[in-house]
């Protein structure tokens, strides 16, 4: 008798699901709307209802261009060396790796350095294979395209666009957004590297130490995706810790309180040795995040 | 007879989960869509990244609000696209964010839904700068989206009717 109700459920279940799938996809109201939302709801919880105050993060190449735009020139080697990959075996590690690499890529290609930038895009589809985001480059010939306009830099930039958009794409498929902020953490912490390291070679470059502090502006917000419950299981302990120890640090210094003490003030302007402080920071961290 | 009702209820649960994950499936689809729609509206700016904001229409008002940079004195344009919303709602940009009670709105409006909206910020820069002359330009601005209420919306329970979604498309000048 079990088996036979067994057998009928069964063919309920194949049958209506046969329904389904030749069916109009238009919602019905119908009387088993309740019933119907009930499912829904345990579905979706989290997904389909956004926080009531969220943010937005920019992409790796505005980055790139913003410290480009205010006269950052490309120094060779202080990128993170493509050899590095093999030592990154922990999610976490490829996760914010992507990161950094992203940024040394955008950095190469917007300086015109498109052979480095094409090393950094093989390293960068190593690790989105290791952290399970193949399918971003997949069924694309990136590496081709990459090559046909190996001279064209406005190409390259679109190209790395695209990737961009198809990174976002993925991870907004696969209810991987809250990942967004950790890879996010390695790209912002190598373009303030990148940054420092350029500004300390010529500190009369007013512009780029304006846009070092006007990127302070984005931390707070990381931190906030960091600690997204969804990353706990990521051990982002220290991660977080350096992040809090760089926003404070940056909160406590007197031109940065006297700038937002003072309503009409419309340009924070660090001190050198504020500089110096933040710049070592950002290098420790870098240090630890490419495992240094 | 109870063989019966099993036999109903199973056949009810799985053709409405199934009908609810289709649903979902489309919304999702529609939803990609659109914010491709939103970037083409972007030329000739440059893609900086999109933030999807989704909600549901409730029987009280809400407000969803998405911090967006404006970095290095740098053009840009968002891109709005309402085609997701079941009803329209009230689109505000402001300089601060909900916190600060003397916020400065720069720009509001309705009328979002089905469309695609752009909005530049070199409008939101010269409201400001009447609005606020010692301000200098603009380094964020704050994107509110302000939720009717809908009578007799399913507040813990929503159905499709009341799932929407606005896609917000960001674009710098090159």
């Amino acid at each position: 008798m079990a088996r036979e109700n067994f057998k009928l459920s069964a063919l309920a279940c194949i049958f209506g699901l046969f329904l389904v799938s030749c069916g109009n996809s238009e919602p019905e109201d119908t009387g088993l709307t309740n019933i119907d939302t009930t499912k829904e709801d345990e579905l979706t919880e989290d997904m389909f209802e956004s926080p009531d105050a969220d943010y937005t993060l920019p992409s790796p190449l505005q980055v790139a261009s913003i410290f480009k735009k205010s006269g950052l020139v490309y120094h060779s080697n202080i990128t993170n060396p493509t050899a590095n990959v093999s030592k990154y075996t922990e999610e976490l590690k490829q996760m914010l790796n992507f990161g950094v690499y992203s940024a040394d890529m955008a950095y190469c290609v917007l300086n015109e350095q498109s052979n480095e930038g094409r090393k950094y895009l093989t390293v960068i589809t190593t690790l989105a294979e290791q952290i399970g985001m193949e399918a971003v480059f997949e069924n694309e010939d990136l590496m081709n395209r990459f090559d046909a306009n190996l001279e064209n830099k406005d190409s390259i930039e679109i190209l790395m666009i695209d990737i961009h958009v198809r990174t976002e794409t993925y991870m907004d498929e696969n209810d991987m957004h809250h990942l967004s902020a950790v890879q996010f953490a390695g790209a912002w912490t190598e373009g303030m590297y990148l940054g420092v390291y350029d500004y300390e070679k010529n500190k009369k470059k007013e512009n780029l130490g304006a846009q070092i502090t006007e990127q302070m502006s984005i931390l707070r917000n990381i931190i906030k995706g960091l600690k997204d419950p969804k990353n706990a299981g990521m051990e982002l302990g220290w991660l977080i810790t350096d992040m809090e120890n760089i926003q404070n640090t940056f909160d406590g210094f007197e031109s940065v309180t006297a700038y937002y003490a003072d309503e009409n003030a419309t340009e924070l302007i660090l001190t050198e040795a504020d500089f110096k402080t933040l710049g070592d920071l950002v290098k420790s961290l870098r240090g630890k995040i490419i495992n240094e | 007879m109870k063989k019966t009702f099993t036999i109903i209820a199973t056949f009810c649960f799985v053709v409405l989960f199934a009908q609810t994950a289709s649903n979902l499936t489309e919304f999702k689809e529609n939803i990609e869509t659109q914010k491709v729609e939103a970037k083409d509206a972007l030329k000739p700016y440059r893609y900086d990244g999109s933030k999807v904001t989704y909600f549901n229409f409730k029987t009280y008002k809400q407000t969803k609000e998405v911090e967006v940079y404006l970095f290095n004195n740098t053009d840009y344009r968002f891109s709005f696209n309402g085609k997701s919303l079941p009803n329209d709602i009230n689109v505000q940009i402001y300089d601060e964010d909900v916190t600060i009670t003397n916020r400065i709105l720069l720009k509001e409006f309705t009328g979002i839904q089905g469309k695609n909206v752009l909005v530049e910020t070199t409008e939101l820069n010269k409201t400001y700068e009447t609005k606020k002359p010692s301000g200098g330009r603009l380094k964020r601005v704050f994107v509110s989206y302000a939720i009717p209420g809908i009578p007799g919306a399913e507040n813990k329970q929503p159905t499709m009717k009341e799932r929407g979604a606005m896609v917000l498309v960001m674009g710098y000048k090159i």
